[in-house]
C-alpha cells in the first residue's frame, strides 16, 4: 500500500466535491529513491547555457500540482538540473535531457531549475522513458526581463509506470513562457503547470496533448495568474481517450487585480473512441479585473461523421481515418518538439498505440 | 472618450422594502432543536409520517456539513433564525378577506393585478404561511389541482401522491440545507396537472418575507401527468433588515412523458438574505423542462437547477441571468444528468457584476456510461462593469460515453469600446449606446419572460446609465 500525496491539482476555486475534480492523490514512492545512476544530459550545454549557481532569483513560484507535491519533491529528489542563460544570449540548441526509468532507477524524482535572465532565450527538452518504474518531476521557470524560455516534456513511459510532472513559472516584463506538455504513456499520469504572469505584457502558450488507451488515467491542472498589465496566456489542450482510460482537466484562467487588458484564451479538444472512457473538464475563468478578455471553448464526442464521411470517400477505411484525426490533433504540437528523434518517436509511439486498434469505436 | 465610468443604478427597491409591522399570531424560538421542530409539526397539525420526517431531516441536518466550496456563509447563524412564523390570517379564497396590511404589500408588488389580467391561478405566501390561494375556474374545471402544501399533504385523494413525491427527488441527504428544509418546511404550493392537458396561462406563486431575523422554507411540489403543459412562475422578495434572513425552499418537479414544464423564477429578496435554495426537475420520456431564471436580489445566493433527463429524447433549456451589485455575492447556475440516451441540454446564462457585487456561474453536466447520443450545449457571458467586482465562472463537464456531443463556451469582458465608437458614430450619445448594449446584453433572459413579467426584470435591472463613460 503506497503512502498518498493528497491536495494534488487543486481546483483554484473548489465546486461540487461529488464531481470529484476538486483534486486528486497520487501514489508515492515508498522509500527515498536511491542516487541517480546515469547521465540525463549526454552532449555539452550550448553556448550561453550554464549551471546555475547560487540561490534563484525570486521566490519558489506556485505550481500546478501544489505546496504538498513539491515537498515530496524536494525531500526525494534523486536528479535534476539547474540552468540559467546569460543575459543576452540565445542558445542555438536546445538542451535535451533524457530521465530513464528502469532497472538502475527504478525511481526518477528530477528536480529542475531554468532561468533565462535578461533578453535572454532557451529551449529545454525533456524526455521520460521506461517500461517501470516511477517518475516524478518538478521544473521551475524563472524568465526575467525580456526573455524566452521554451519547456518542452515529452513522456512516453509504459503502462507499469506511474509519473508526474509539475512546473511553476514566473514571467517578468516583456518574458514569454512557453511550455509544450506530451502525456502519451504510464498508466497513471498527473501533470500540472502555473505561471504567474507578474510583468508588464508577459505571456504564456501552453500546449498540451494527451493520449489514453488502455486503462491509463490522466490527470491536469493548468492555471494562469494574471497580474501584470497587458498579459496573455492561450492554455491549449487536445487529447484522445481509447479503450477504458480516463482523464481530468482543470484550466483556468485567472486575472487578478490590476492586470489591465489581459487577454486569456483557454481550448480545449476532445476526441472519444470508446463507450468505457470517462472524460472530466472544469475550465474555470476567475476574474476580479474590468478591463480583460477571458474566454473558453471546449467540444468533447466522437468523431464528426461529416468528417469520417468524406475521408472515406477518399479511400481511407474507417479506422485510418480516425487515425489521420488524431495524429492530425496532434501533429501542431509535436512540430514544436525542437529535436527531431523526439518528435519521431512521439508520433512512431502513437502510431503504435494505434496499429493495435483495428476495432476504434 | 472619456475616462469617467458608468453609472449603473442599483435596482430601485423601493417598493420591496416597505416593511410590514410584524403581527405574527405564533412563532417558534430562535434556533434549531427537536423541541422547536416538534413545535412546528403540531402547529402545522402535520400527519405523524411527516412528523418523523422532519425529525429525521434535523439528525441529518446535525451530522452533514457545511459546503467546503462557494461563498462565505459566516454572517448566518441557525440559532438567530425564526424557523416558523405565522401570520395572523388564515389562508384565504379572495384578496378582499386579506388583512389590509398583507393585502396592500401584495397590491404593491403587483399581484393581485397579475392575476386579474394573466394568470390561471395565485398563491401568495406571507413568512411563513399561504394566505392567499386561488385558482380560475376553468382551469380547476381541467382537473387542476393548485394548492397550498399543507392542505396538499392532509388530502384524502392527493395526500398520498404528495407522500410518494415529497423529497424524494431531493432527499434531505443531498446537503445541509435542504435537510435544514426538511426540518422545518412550510408553506408551499402543490400543483398537479392530469395527462394532456394545458394549461394555457401561466400560475404563480408569490413569496414574500417580512419578519426580521426570520427563515422562510417553502415547499413546491409540482406532478405533471404525460402530455401536459403548463407554465408555473414564482416571484419573491422581502425588505430590507440589519439582521440575516434565510430562504432554504424546495422545489420539485416531476415531469411525465412528452410533458413540457416552464418554471420561471424572478428572484428579488433584500440585501440581508442568504437564498440558499434547492431546485430539481424529473424529466421523463419526450419531456421537455424549461427555466427562466433571474436572480437579483440577497446577499449571498446558492441556486442551481438541476435536471435529471431519465427518459430518452428529454430536454433541458436553462437560462438565466444574474446581477450583483455592492455587497452581493451571487453564486448561480445549473446542474443536468443526461441519464438516458438521446437526451438534450442547453444552457444560456449572462452575468452582470457592479459597485463590489461577486458573480459565480457554476454548474456540472453529467453524462453517465449508459447515455449513447446526448447533446450538451452551455455558454455563460460575464459583464464587469468595474475593477471592483468580480465574476468567475466554475463549470464542470463528466462525459463517460463516447457517443455524444458536448460544447462548451464561456466569455468574460468589458462593454466593448469597439461597440460604443459604432453605435455612437451611428448618432447615440455613449450613454445610450452603453443603455442599449448592457439592455442587449439581457436580452435573451427578457424574451423568454411573459411580457409583464420581462418588463418587472427590466424594472428590477434599472440599467439606466447616466453620465460619460469610458
Amino acid at each position: 500500500m503506497s503512502t498518498m500525496v493528497s491536495n494534488v491539482n487543486a481546483l483554484p476555486a473548489r465546486t461540487w466535491v461529488r464531481l470529484g475534480v476538486n483534486d486528486t492523490e497520487f501514489p508515492a514512492w515508498e522509500g527515498r529513491p536511491a542516487p541517480y545512476r546515469g547521465n540525463v544530459s549526454a552532449a555539452e550545454l550550448p553556448a550561453g547555457v550554464s549551471v546555475l549557481e547560487g540561490p534563484l532569483p525570486g521566490a519558489e513560484p506556485q505550481t500546478g500540482m501544489g505546496r504538498e507535491t513539491a515537498d515530496w519533491v524536494h525531500a526525494n529528489r534523486n536528479c535534476g538540473v539547474r540552468l540559467r542563460s546569460a543575459a543576452g544570449t540565445h542558445a542555438e540548441a536546445p538542451v535535451l535531457l533524457r530521465y530513464r526509468v528502469d532497472e538502475d532507477n527504478p525511481a526518477v524524482v528530477d528536480d529542475n531549475t531554468v532561468v533565462a535572465e535578461e533578453n535572454s532565450e532557451i529551449t529545454v527538452v525533456m524526455n521520460y522513458s521506461g517500461e517501470s518504474g516511477f517518475h516524478g518531476g518538478l521544473t521551475r521557470l524563472y524568465a526575467q526581463k525580456g526573455a524566452v524560455i521554451h519547456l518542452v516534456q515529452v513522456q512516453l513511459l509504459g503502462d507499469g509506470c506511474t509519473h508526474f510532472d509539475d512546473v511553476g513559472a514566473f514571467a517578468e516584463d516583456g518574458a514569454q513562457i512557453d511550455v509544450v506538455q506530451a502525456e502519451l504513456g504510464a498508466a497513471a499520469a498527473f501533470a500540472g503547470c502555473r505561471t504567474r504572469l507578474a510583468g508588464y505584457k508577459s505571456r504564456l502558450t501552453m500546449d498540451s496533448i494527451y493520449f489514453g488507451d488502455r486503462k491509463r488515467s490522466l490527470d491536469f491542472n493548468y492555471a494562469a495568474d494574471h497580474t501584470g498589465k497587458k498579459t496573455r496566456s492561450d492554455i491549449r489542450m487536445a487529447g484522445a481517450l481509447l479503450d477504458e482510460s480516463q482523464k481530468t482537466f482543470r484550466g483556468t484562467i485567472n486575472f487578478l487585480r490590476g492586470a489591465k487588458q489581459a487577454v486569456g484564451h483557454e481550448s480545449e479538444s476532445n476526441l472519444l473512441f470508446s463507450p468505457k472512457v470517462r472524460s472530466r473538464t472544469a475550465p474555470l475563468i476567475l476574474c476580479e479585473e474590468e478591463d480583460v478578455d477571458g474566454q473558453h471553448a471546449a467540444s468533447t464526442g466522437k468523431v464528426g461523421e461529416d468528417l469520417l464521411f468524406y475521408l472515406m470517400t477518399r479511400g481511407l477505411s474507417e479506422t485510418d481515418a480516425k487515425k489521420l484525426l488524431i495524429e492530425a490533433r496532434f501533429r501542431p504540437v509535436t512540430d514544436k518538439i525542437p529535436d527531431a528523434g523526439i518528435r519521431d518517436a512521439v508520433m512512431d509511439y502513437v502510431k503504435g498505440r494505434l496499429s493495435g486498434l483495428e476495432s476504434m469505436g | 472618450m472619456g475616462k469617467n465610468k458608468a453609472k449603473v443604478r442599483d435596482i430601485d427597491r423601493t417598493i420591496y422594502d416597505i416593511k410590514d409591522k410584524v403581527n405574527a399570531s405564533y412563532k417558534v424560538q430562535e434556533g434549531l432543536t427537536p423541541k422547536i421542530v416538534n413545535e412546528i409539526s403540531v402547529a402545522k397539525n402535520d400527519p405523524e409520517w411527516m412528523r418523523a420526517f422532519r425529525l429525521k431531516s434535523l439528525e441529518i441536518y446535525n451530522r452533514l456539513p457545511l459546503p467546503s466550496w462557494g461563498p462565505s456563509l459566516d454572517g448566518l447563524n441557525m440559532d438567530d433564525i425564526v424557523t416558523y412564523i405565522r401570520p395572523n390570517t388564515p389562508m384565504r379564497g379572495k384578496w378582499s378577506e386579506v388583512p389590509d396590511d398583507i393585502k396592500n404589500t401584495f397590491e404593491r408588488l403587483g399581484i393581485p393585478e397579475a392575476e386579474r389580467k394573466s394568470l390561471a391561478g395565485v398563491g401568495a405566501q406571507y413568512d411563513s404561511e399561504v394566505v392567499y390561494h386561488n385558482v380560475r375556474e376553468e382551469v380547476r374545471r381541467q382537473g387542476v389541482v393548485y394548492t397550498d402544501m399543507e392542505s396538499a399533504v392532509r388530502d384524502p385523494v392527493y395526500g398520498p401522491m404528495v407522500r410518494s413525491h415529497f423529497m424524494k427527488l431531493v432527499p434531505p441527504t443531498d446537503h445541509k440545507f435542504v435537510a435544514l428544509h426538511g426540518a422545518v418546511w412550510s408553506g408551499g404550493s402543490f400543483v398537479y396537472v392530469p395527462p394532456h392537458v394545458k394549461v394555457s396561462i401561466p400560475l404563480q406563486s408569490y413569496f414574500r418575507l417580512n419578519a426580521p431575523g426570520a427563515g422562510q422554507f417553502e415547499h413546491t411540489l409540482i406532478i405533471l401527468g404525460e402530455g401536459a403543459d403548463l407554465h408555473f412562475i414564482e416571484g419573491c422578495s422581502a425588505p430590507k433588515y440589519n439582521v440575516a434572513n434565510l430562504h432554504a425552499g424546495c422545489v420539485e418537479l416531476y415531469v411525465a412523458k412528452n410533458a413540457h414544464l416552464r418554471y420561471s423564477t424572478i428572484e428579488n429578496w433584500s440585501k440581508n438574505m442568504y437564498n440558499l435554495n434547492t431546485k430539481r426537475a424529473l424529466v421523463e420520456e419526450g419531456g421537455t423542462m424549461e427555466w427562466v431564471s433571474g436572480s437579483f436580489g440577497s446577499h449571498v445566493s446558492e441556486l442551481y437547477p438541476m435536471s435529471i433527463l431519465k427518459g430518452e429524447n428529454a430536454r433541458m433549456e436553462f437560462t438565466g441571468i444574474t446581477f450583483a451589485g455592492k455587497g452581493q455575492s451571487l453564486d448561480t447556475g445549473a446542474k443536468v444528468v443526461h441519464a438516458a440516451p438521446h437526451t438534450y441540454s442547453s444552457i444560456n446564462t449572462k452575468s452582470i457584476s457592479k459597485d463590489g457585487g461577486s458573480c459565480t456561474y457554476r454548474s456540472s453536466v453529467e453524462i453517465p456510461p449508459q447515455a449513447h447520443g446526448c447533446k450538451s450545449s452551455v455558454s455563460c457571458e460575464s459583464l464587469m462593469l468595474d475593477d471592483i467586482s468580480r465574476s468567475d465562472t466554475i463549470p464542470v463537464m463528466d462525459i463517460r460515453s463516447d457517443d455524444v456531443d458536448v460544447g462548451h463556451e464561456a466569455k468574460i469582458g468589458r462593454i466593448s469600446d469597439d461597440a460604443i465608437f459604432y453605435l455612437m458614430s451611428r448618432g447615440l450619445s455613449e450613454q445610450d449606446a452603453r443603455s442599449m448594449i448592457v439592455t442587449g446584453f439581457a436580452e435573451p433572459v427578457a424574451k423568454e419572460l411573459p411580457v409583464e413579467y420581462a418588463v418587472e426584470m427590466n424594472n428590477l435591472i434599472k440599467l439606466e446609465m447616466e453620465g460619460a463613460i469610458g
